[in-house]
């Protein structure tokens, strides 16, 4: 494995799970919960002749992001897709779940000084959501997290971090969009239908998922930007996602708040002018939409760096946050 | 059996036979209006239960909608989501002042084969619409609304997960409906799993985790119970709703919702490593705390 300082410098896109788990928390400060040493696998697996894998495709622990003690999730792509099964789903829930307790003891002990203190979580996702193997268990952790994310609401803040090459899909692709903070890399996907699936449901005409430019300009990084779906854009390196976390550790919470998409009647309502834009636009590509939002020559967008991009790139304006 | 056709594609039926006769207003949450333009795929409002008042969210399969050609046959597009967490919203709005105890029920008439798929689904944020529907109920549960759902007809994964998943209680009607729920049907678990189809059938005959159908569902925890009889919605509706109103009155919250189901599941011997994993990483992180919370 790749030193801590190594990491930061490591394409995201090509680190595994464990190793953005330890890079995205202060040097040094990361220890796993239920590694791989405890051997809990899926139990479900054997019996379709599947391997099974110790962490079941999931790193979960704690690290400090200065004082704070961040829950790190983050999934593993090579093992079977990152898909979310019985134990996979339980890990990712109980981080939550902790980061909440630990919320009630750092309250309790320092009533005056514990926004300081406070816990937040950071959740790795590289996934297409429900494991087909176990898909009914699957399904029910899902509904599991977002129950989870509610109970976060105004206490502590869950943070995504989308940058891998599977992305962030089906399931796992709502739960990503109801995290108060997404960030994510040009190579990082988000969405709720994968090109795949789309392709097959509603034929090549709608959707030609071979086509990797159309792929990444629907679900990439720098369309979600644009959207105002991820609030960040960042650059392919495990240092580019931690600096934007220790960034977002220095805001107050009530501005984090701001930076949601959902969760509000006020945001729906907001969701629903896009909707209706949708409509009337009638787009066929998101470079349209690009378009609409000022980008004047929204193919340019598609191979500029980082940088220019986040420099000349005009995003959707928001009435709220 | 009266209704040998099953309920699937019926949801407007089923409103009909849960609600008390002539009750039913669409788009209204007592004064508040929901645009009647939006998801015609949804259907939302209010109707009396023995008098009553109670916010019912539907499917309507029979409507298409005219703008996202991606919505028939009870698909969840944008605006049906959309529209479907505006009533959940109203429905806290419209008791805002009241207490715990009376706050309004939330009924979920559950009959959906999917979320929409498509492009312009993909670049405007589907997954957004589905999430946002699903933290707005989460929302209303936790504020004392009982919200009880119930399968007609179809569930199908992330359909349920966005209209289902989230009530306190999950009811069914038994199989000989033509219930469905599952993630997807075995064909196509077999190409993407790359699994011979012979052993995913003899699997799915005794395995909860993975097989399709209202029985195995029951026994991982997801449905509370199943209904035999279309006749018997109603009361058995009612008797969860009042079931849940007394578990929080006494601050049993744990008990229902999708964390209540997964006890439920560990009960029925459908889930049971899920609480290993817990105990486990709560033990683990016991061990560590304090030098994490007092950095």
């Amino acid at each position: 494995m790749l030193s801590w300082d190594e990491l930061q410098k490591a394409k995201f896109t090509e680190t595994n799970a464990r190793e953005r788990a330890f890079g995205l928390v202060d040097k040094g400060t990361f220890t796993e919960f239920v590694s791989p040493r405890d051997r809990m696998p899926s139990p479900h697996l054997p019996v379709l002749g599947e391997a099974i894998g110790y962490d079941d495709g999931v790193v979960t622990g704690i690290g400090l992001i200065g004082k704070r003690p961040v829950f790190v999730v983050s999934q593993e792509g090579r093992f079977i897709g990152g898909a979310v099964g019985e134990v996979h789903g339980a890990k990712m829930v109980q981080a939550i779940k902790l980061a909440l307790k630990a919320y009630e003891d750092v309250k309790e002990k320092y009533p005056d000084s514990y926004e300081e203190r406070l816990p937040a979580v950071v959740i790795s996702f590289e996934t297409g959501g429900v494991r087909l193997h176990e898909s009914n268990a699957g399904l029910l952790a899902h509904a599991e997290v977002m129950d989870q994310i509610q109970d976060a609401r105004g206490k502590i803040p869950i943070i995504a971090v989308i940058g891998s090459k599977v992305g962030c899909f089906g399931g796992m692709g709502f739960v990503g969009a109801a995290t108060d903070v997404v960030i994510m890399s040009e190579q990082g996907r988000l969405g709720l239908t994968g090109p795949e699936v789309i392709e097959q449901e509603m034929g090549k005409d709608e959707f030609d998922a071979s086509n990797k430019a159309l792929v990444f300009r629907t679900t990439g990084g720098k369309h979600k930007y644009i959207m105002q779906d991820a609030n960040f854009l960042v650059k392919d390196t495990v240092g580019g996602f931690y600096q934007q976390l220790q960034e977002v550790m220095k805001l107050p919470f009530a501005e984090i708040e701001k930076f949601r998409r959902i969760g509000s009647k006020e945001l729906v309502e907001e969701q629903l002018e896009l909707v209706k834009l949708a409509v009337e636009l009638g787009a066929k590509d998101s470079m349209d939409v690009w378009k609409y939002y000022g980008n004047e020559d929204p193919a340019k967008l598609v191979d500029m760096g980082p940088e220019e991009f986040l420099k000349v790139a005009k995003r959707r304006e928001r009435k709220l946050g | 059996m009266d209704y040998e056709q099953g309920m699937i594609g019926r949801g407007r039926d089923a409103l009909e036979m849960i609600f008390d006769a002539d009750s039913i207003k669409e788009n209204l949450i007592d004064d508040i209006q929901i645009d009647s333009e939006i998801g015609p795929g949804a259907v939302v409002g209010t109707g009396l239960l023995d008098g009553e008042k109670a916010t019912f969210i539907a499917n309507d399969a029979q409507a298409i909608n005219p703008r996202f050609n991606v919505v028939y046959f009870g698909v969840i597009g944008m605006e049906e989501a959309y529209k479907m967490a505006l009533a959940v919203y109203n429905t806290m709005e419209a008791d805002k002042d009241k207490p715990l105890e009376q706050k309004r029920p939330l009924v979920l008439i559950v009959d959906t084969p999917g979320n929409g798929p498509g492009k312009t689904e993909e670049i405007f944020g589907m997954n957004k619409a589905t999430g946002g529907y699903q933290l707005a109920l989460a929302e209303a549960r936790k504020l004392g609304h009982p919200i009880v759902a119930m399968v007609i007809g179809r569930a199908i994964s992330g359909a349920f997960l966005c209209h289902g998943l989230q009530a306190d209680q999950i009811l069914a009607l038994d199989k000989t409906f033509g219930t469905m729920i599952h993630v997807m049907p075995l064909t196509s678990i077999a190409r993407i799993t790359k699994i011979d189809i012979e052993r995913l059938e003899e699997l799915s005959k005794d395995n909860p985790v993975f097989a399709a159908g209202v029985d195995f569902f029951h026994k991982l925890g997801g449905v509370e119970e199943i209904v035999n009889k279309v006749e018997d919605m109603k009361a058995i509706i009612k008797k969860h709703i009042a079931e849940v109103r007394e578990a929080k009155k006494a601050g049993q919250a744990e008990k229902l919702g999708p964390w209540g189901r997964g006890a439920l599941g560990d009960e029925r011997g459908g889930r049971v490593v899920r609480k290993k994993i817990i105990e486990k990483m709560t033990e683990e992180y016991n061990a560590v705390a304090d030098k994490y919370l007092n950095a």
